[in-house]
């Protein structure tokens, strides 16, 4: 029998469709009904008017658009001949402003949606806090406007580098800022310092955590999502920063990824409309995000973690969760290390003088973000986007499933299913686009 | 002023939008306070009474009504179609808030479908849309996204049964008289026509090349800041103008001239006074205004 549930409290809307034994789903698919528009909006215009309008795919994680935009302007002036210099400075602001925004999105992610809805598959103790997400979140984003100059939808990254200049008294600003998110974290979240969070090498580790995230990892193994949700155990990163490395992943084994092997297809979806489109890497679906991540920078604790639980569910929610952490730290390095005495920008030739393709990578909270596009003397011809969550929330059938409907296969009954798809952290409007 | 007890109750829909208004309201620093305000019936990612089905059976109604996104008739929630569900809800309310520049005017997404989205008020700059000619019922917070503080001001005026006053495309007078200009770090730069020599400077004004529209833009950007800290100008980005019926125009990173004066001039100022003027502030030549501001590295 085909069950739908409508899945809400994500960012926009999504349609599950089950197929039941018993109690027990036996198969799902995924529908994502809202469509936007985005990619036609910006042929005809000036390459540099997508880098205001991309960040409006997402309301979450409008810079990441931000960036995928500037660093698919800066290949194609490569590509015609003209290649962008971009200093240091420019580099780690960029770095740093990104790492902000994945920051808020997971705080908001745990709190928000994760918490509460453990909740509602029953287990107890959970003290769910949902406006601690959007303490924190706050807290994020201010850092980030202080470069940025606001959040959502900053459009301060453009070929060449960034339009601010900032001087140590935004630097010591942010620190100070960033001093007190970090405080929260550790009292609030971690229940522990973060250089201690830091040095865990073993799930066992959390044991004594009188904290959001103890409570969370003890609710995670009470609710059996240790032994839930598992996917293909494969895993792809492709954007290049200074907190990940490009791989795709077999299990834990690392193999060269090349984003050329990336391709779309439509979603399947029999009961509804969907406006999603499938991602893979060659003819197969890979998961992507945080857990992704961490594999491929090769992160103690959670190749422990996946070692005794695998793919779970369990796995995939504490990765994005230590990532917190992991980009906490990232941010305070980004911030010592600033380098204010470069210039912000180095102006490349007129875009006018571009007729080329380019493509642009980055990593955003959920996973890869990849925009190419086509120029014809500096005017966009040809604009298309894949978002992480295509790759993770992509619906296809039966003998091929994307990672989470195979990730829902075998859940005890619908509402555990529901839970094993936002373990993605799943994201309509990046989905659809 | 009505008793505190009693709570107006909120619900809060998305037509086609990007999500940008949620997440930009849960940048309020008084967020707690305010939601203690308002017994939140619906609201996408906020705790809340109803979950989206139920609020989508238009059984109740609401005191308030926030809309964020772009109004496509056709578009449904939980099955039902936006236009039922504005229908309902806005007929039911004491007072309804189109909350970002894509509820207030259509912004980017009646740009993608020209013909069938619109504000909730307005297309464009006219009055068009499902509540049109509902002035001062419909509250147009425009900006891409809200600022949070300018919802807050709303919310926190009906909860204390304030009214708002409205200009003539409903928005409050109170966050939208003032230009984006207005408090920008960059104004002296701006009376002596002194433009930034490039992006990635803090020395110069983004008028005069580089597509700032703050004197044409009503918003008060630059007097509340975003984030509590800073704006686009204060990190050297021009001002895109997304409070304005117009958003998004085209070529937002460069100022369209005229034999090297801006085609536009400031709001309510006459071009000719405004060339001449131009023309006597260019002839100082202000050593200050040459130099860099801060050279601590
Ligand atoms: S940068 Fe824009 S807002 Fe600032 S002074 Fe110049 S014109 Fe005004
Ligand atoms: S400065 Fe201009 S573009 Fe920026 S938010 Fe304000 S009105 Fe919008």
């Amino acid at each position: 029998m085909m069950t739908k549930a409508l899945i809400e409290h994500i960012e926009g809307e999504a349609s599950l469709y089950f197929d039941t034994r018993g109690d027990k789903v036996t198969w799902a698919e995924i529908a994502f009904p809202h469509f936007r528009g985005m990619e036609r909006m910006l042929e005809g215009r000036k390459a540099t008017d997508a880098l205001v309008l991309t960040p409006r795919v997402c309301g979450i994680c409008g810079h990441a658009h931000l960036m995928a935009t500037v660093r698919a302007i800066e290949a194609a002036y490569a590509e015609a001949g003209h290649p962008v210099e971009l200093t240091r400075k420019a580099q780690s602001l960029r770095e740093l402003t990104l790492v902000l925004e994945m920051i808020q999105n997971h705080f908001k992610w745990l709190y928000l949606v994760i918490l509460p809805e453990l909740e509602k598959l029953g287990v107890e103790g959970l003290a769910p806090a949902p406006l601690k997400g959007a303490f924190a979140a706050a807290q994020a984003t201010k850092i980030l406007a202080l470069f940025a100059g606001q959040w959502p939808h900053s459009s301060y990254m453009i070929p060449g580098g960034v339009t601010c200049d900032p001087t140590h008294l935004e630097r010591i600003q942010a620190a100070g800022l960033l001093d007190e998110l970090i405080a929260f974290f550790e009292k609030e979240t971690a229940g522990i310092d973060l250089d201690t969070l830091l040095t865990f090498a073993s799930c066992r580790e959390f044991n004594p955590l009188q904290s959001d995230l103890g409570r969370l990892e003890k609710g995670l193994i009470a609710a059996g999502m240790h032994k839930k949700g598992m996917a293909y155990d494969r895993f792809v990163v492709l954007g290049e920063h200074g907190f990940t490395v490009r791989a795709r992943l077999k299990h834990t084994r690392p193999m060269k990824a090349d984003a050329s092997q990336v391709a779309t297809e439509a979603a399947v979806c029999r009961d509804e409309t969907s406006y999603a489109r499938n991602v893979r890497y060659g003819k197969h679906f890979y998961e992507v995000g945080p857990l992704a991540r961490a594999i491929s920078a090769d992160n103690a604790l959670i190749k422990n973690m996946h070692r005794r639980y695998k793919d779970s569910v369990y796995t995939r929610v504490m990765a994005r969760v230590y990532e917190t952490a992991l980009l906490l730290q990232r941010a305070r390095k980004l911030l010592e290390h600033l380098e204010l005495s470069e210039p912000s920008y180095i102006p490349p030739v007129p875009l006018e003088r571009i007729t080329a393709a380019g493509e642009g990578i980055v990593e955003a909270p959920r996973g890869p973000l990849i925009h190419r596009m086509r120029l014809e003397r500096g005017i966009v011809a040809d604009y298309s986007i894949i978002t992480p969550t295509q790759w993770n929330l992509g619906s296809s059938v039966m003998s091929d499933p994307a990672p989470a409907q195979k990730a829902m296969v075998g859940a005890a009954d619908i509402a555990e299913a529901t839970f094993i798809f936002r373990s993605f952290d799943v994201c309509s409007v990046c989905t659809t686009h | 002023m009505p008793s505190r007890l009693y709570k107006p109750t909120l619900i809060w829909l998305q037509g086609v939008t990007c999500n940008g208004n949620t997440h930009s309201f849960l940048n309020l620093p008084y967020l707690p306070q305010l939601l203690e305000r308002f017994e939140v019936l619906y609201h996408p990612l906020l705790p809340c009474t109803q979950s989206l089905a139920e609020t989508a059976h238009c059984k109740r109604g609401c005191d308030v009504l926030v809309f964020e996104g772009a109004f496509d008739p056709e578009m449904e929630r939980a099955g039902t179609t936006l236009k039922q569900l504005v229908g309902h809800y806005a007929g039911e309310a004491g007072h309804v808030i189109a909350a970002g520049s894509c509820a207030s005017f259509g912004g980017i997404f009646k740009a993608s479908a020209p013909n069938r989205n619109s504000g909730l008020a307005f297309a464009g700059e006219q009055p068009d849309g499902p509540l049109r000619g509902r002035v001062g019922k419909v509250i147009n917070l425009s900006g891409c996204p809200v600022h949070p503080e300018w919802l807050g001001y709303a919310l926190m005026s009906i909860a204390d049964g304030r009214p708002v006053a409205v200009d003539q495309l409903g928005r409050p007078t109170a966050l939208y008289r003032h230009m984006a200009h207005d408090g920008c770090l960059r104004n002296e730069y701006f009376e002596w026509k002194v433009d930034v020599e490039q992006f990635g400077r803090k020395e110069g004004c983004l008028f005069y090349e580089h597509g700032c529209r703050g004197p044409l833009t009503h918003a008060s950007c630059n007097r509340t800041l975003w984030n509590g800290v800073s704006s686009k100008m204060r990190v050297g980005t021009p001002c895109f103008g997304c409070t304005e019926p117009d958003f998004p125009r085209r070529n937002l990173f460069e100022t369209k001239t005229n034999m090297s004066i801006p085609e536009e001039v400031p709001v309510g100022v006459s071009k000719r006074a405004y060339l001449t003027m131009t023309g006597i502030a260019k002839s100082f030549k202000i050593k200050r205004l040459e130099e860099r501001l801060i050279d601590d590295d």
